[in-house]
């Protein structure tokens, strides 16, 4: 049996700020999903601005 | 044997092409402002429902004892939790994009509102499916969806802690919902295309009735294509212009007659008004 890449052998973790309270994993796919956001937004697609071909 | 009538299935095709015609269902270039990586998340989303879908046949050939215990079963178990996770997340991106772009323009409101209930009816599809995976997980979560539930009032219509009923909604009646809305929103994408992002440059034209700035369906449909067209994949769509408002030339040897002007102290009537360009 291949064991789990973090240590899950514990209570979860959670982020806990006054009423705020999430737990570890939550937050990291949340970071994630706005980070993807932002690059799917500004990162240069493939391809685009590229000079247009000439119809032959 | 012609009786001069049409059949009613000749009908319903005459009637389904007419609505989307095969060029726009299956269209071979796309609008050069889908060239962002925000447009990839939608198929993104339907690449990862089909892997759902297909590990969660595999598993319900074979059933807990086998995705529990056998390595191939843990395979495929995490293949289909995997993709459940990457479905999500390329959706939320998904929904987060088009809210942002007002998908709903240009008459798009059913594309919006069915991408948005599949996205609602795709949560308890996950919920079931967390709670059928028959091990000490998904005993906590069916206890605690359990108090939720009834909390919220909608306990009595469902079991939360009883695997049979959740195992036939996770396996057929949510997935039903779920594909069948996702279909539904597809199509409509096709028939009336792509939503354009917002118009922000000041040197393109304005937002008039038929520009892409206003969400008019340009999509597939302004793109002219012969399948064998060569060249890049997006074809650039050039902003309609709204047409001019025609100026008529003066003929030679004739005088412009001036702007009539109202005399002081009297108003415009209502409803008219001062000609800004030369009456001939």
């Amino acid at each position: 049996m291949i064991a789990a890449i973090f240590n899950l052998n514990h209570p979860a973790h959670a982020v806990h700020w006054h009423f705020f309270f999430m737990s570890v994993s939550n937050v990291v796919v949340i970071i994630l999903l706005l980070i993807v956001f932002a690059l799917a937004i500004l990162a240069p697609f493939p391809g685009h601005g590229r000079p247009k071909q000439t119809q032959r | 044997m012609s009786s001069g009538r049409k059949s009613w299935t000749g009908a319903v095709r005459d009637r389904a092409v007419a609505v989307l015609p095969p060029e726009k269902l299956l269209p071979d270039s796309q609008p050069a402002y889908m060239s962002s990586w925000i447009y990839v998340f939608g198929v993104l989303s339907l690449v990862s429902l089909v892997l759902i879908i297909g590990s969660g046949m595999i598993l319900l050939l074979q059933g807990p004892d086998w995705w529990h215990t056998s390595s191939i079963g843990h395979f495929f178990n995490s293949i289909h939790m995997w993709s459940v996770e990457l479905f999500f997340f390329f959706m939320v991106i998904h929904l987060w994009g088009k809210y942002w772009m007002a998908a709903w323009r240009g008459g798009r409101r059913r594309v919006w509102i069915t991408g948005a209930v599949a996205f609602v009816v795709a949560v308890p599809c996950a919920l079931t499916g967390y709670v059928s995976q028959q091990n000490f997980d998904s005993q906590w979560i069916s206890t605690q969806a359990k108090d939720a539930m009834n909390a919220a009032g909608i306990g009595s219509f469902f079991n939360l802690m009883n695997f049979g009923q959740m195992y036939s909604y996770h396996v057929l009646l949510l997935p039903l919902a779920v594909v069948a809305l996702v279909a539904a929103h597809i199509i409509l994408v096709r028939k009336h295309g792509i939503v354009p992002p917002f118009n922000l440059s000041k040197s393109v034209a304005p937002a008039t009735n038929g520009t892409p700035s206003n969400g008019s369906p340009v999509g597939p449909r302004a793109t002219p294509g012969p399948a064998a067209r060569p060249g890049p994949r997006f074809v650039p769509v050039p902003a309609q212009r709204p047409d001019p408002v025609p100026v008529p030339e003066v003929p030679a040897g004739r005088e412009v007659p001036a702007v009539p002007e109202v005399p002081a102290g009297r108003d415009v009537p209502a409803g008219r008004e001062v000609p800004a360009e030369p009456v001939l």
